[in-house]
């Protein structure tokens, strides 16, 4: 089962997860065929799959896998529409690895 | 209503004389704050994390499931749909928040579906509202969890979708409040070991610091959670001067009466409280 698990991270976290599968809430900040690049507490690349829609300046909701270089192979996205409280979902990132017995195995 | 009557101070202000009398009433009394316990925990409801659903401990087959060693029946969380199977008596959604996957079955109800139906695609706040319930959106989930078989499910009592994407956020940071506040005791008012994680928060609370000051002022030693729920509840509790018994606290905090005593002897090791009438009646040392 804790393998399903996808810990929510943002730009900091990619160092200690790479080979890993984590979910990630940006804002789209540059869109370039299959490639975009969004800002969760620090800017994240991403290789897009052919179904993934994102809107420029909108927020998104990444399942992915991290790269070796850092950059994030993406399974799938989700608009998450432009009222996103980006405080609020950096508190939730804080919270996953301040106390992740209540969100992922740590390996 | 009729347990009241046996906890008033005064009937055991009038037993205490009798050692052995007092260890009897407490026996029996045991038992009673523990059929409040389960009949009140029914009456919760709590935000967890998928991963919490099945990490819920049961202690033997039929038992309540616990969730940070606490009784939980009503639970609600956010996730992902990933599958929906309809089958003749239920529909079976796969649901995923990130923390893990779970199944929740919600069982079908003939006549409501068929109401469904009638009203067609719009939905207008029906209470089986399954039109926005579609691979890959969000829902959220009211239910209880069950185990079937060594599998574990959550059957739904409703099951709605997420239209705010805040709501996902708000529901992981609800369910890790309450899951410290469980495990850690409510928020301290004033600096000390709040410093344990809680830092952050602690300045929204600035403002309980003078309801507590008293006690703070002199540094609020260091007790367990379960010491400072009996503390509190010795502070807010109203009560004569021969403050109150330890049945009545049990019974208020719905705790194990082993907890309290064990709680109670904490607090008087550290002269925060002392005894009245008899040793297992306390009240708050107000220096």
């Amino acid at each position: 089962m804790a393998a399903e698990a996808t810990p929510r991270i943002n730009a900091r976290y990619l160092e200690s997860f790479t080979n890993s599968t984590v979910r990630i809430l940006g804002r789209v900040t540059s869109l370039r065929g299959e490639s975009a690049t969004i800002d969760a507490n620090g800017s994240v690349q991403l290789h897009l799959n052919r179904d993934a829609h994102l809107t420029l300046n909108n927020a998104v909701e990444i399942i992915g896998k991290v790269q070796p270089d850092l950059t994030v192979k993406v399974f799938q996205a989700m608009d998450f529409g432009s009222t996103i409280d980006f405080n609020a979902v950096e508190a939730v990132v804080d919270a996953t690895h301040r106390y992740k017995e209540i969100f992922y195995t740590a390996d | 209503m009729d347990y009241g009557g046996g906890y008033s101070t005064t009937s055991y202000g009038a037993q205490g004389g009798a050692g052995g009398g007092g260890f009897m009433s407490g026996s029996q009394g045991g038992s009673q704050p523990n059929k409040g316990n389960i009949s009140q925990s029914k009456d919760t409801l709590r935000p967890c994390t998928i991963k919490q659903v099945l990490d819920a401990t049961q202690p033997h087959p039929d038992a309540e499931f616990k969730i940070d060693d606490i009784e939980v029946q009503q639970i609600t969380f956010v996730g992902q749909i990933r599958n929906i199977s309809t089958q003749a008596t239920n529909i079976t959604y796969k649901l995923d928040d990130g923390t893990g996957t779970v199944e929740v079955k919600q069982w079908i109800d003939s006549e409501a579906s068929a109401m469904d139906l009638g009203a067609g695609g719009g939905g207008g706040g029906g209470k089986n509202n399954s039109s926005g319930l579609v691979e890959d959106e969000w829902a959220r989930v009211w239910g209880r969890l069950k185990a079937f078989n060594n599998r574990r499910h959550v059957g739904a009592h409703v099951i709605r979708p997420v239209a705010d994407k805040m709501e996902i956020t708000h529901h992981l940071l609800e369910a890790t409040y309450v899951h410290l506040y469980c495990t850690r005791g409510p928020l301290e008012p004033s600096g000390g070991k709040g410093a344990n994680g809680g830092g952050q928060m602690n300045g929204q609370y600035g403002g309980d610091g003078d309801e507590m000051g008293m006690g703070g002022a002199r540094g609020m030693p260091s007790v367990s959670p379960n010491a400072r729920r009996v503390l509190q509840c010795l502070k807010e509790t109203p009560q004569n001067n021969e403050g109150l018994n330890v049945q009545h606290v049990a019974a208020s905090l719905r705790m194990p009466l082993t907890e309290v005593m064990k709680a109670g002897d904490e607090l008087l090791t550290q002269s925060l409280i002392f005894t009245t009438v008899d040793d297992s009646t306390w009240a708050v040392l107000d220096l």
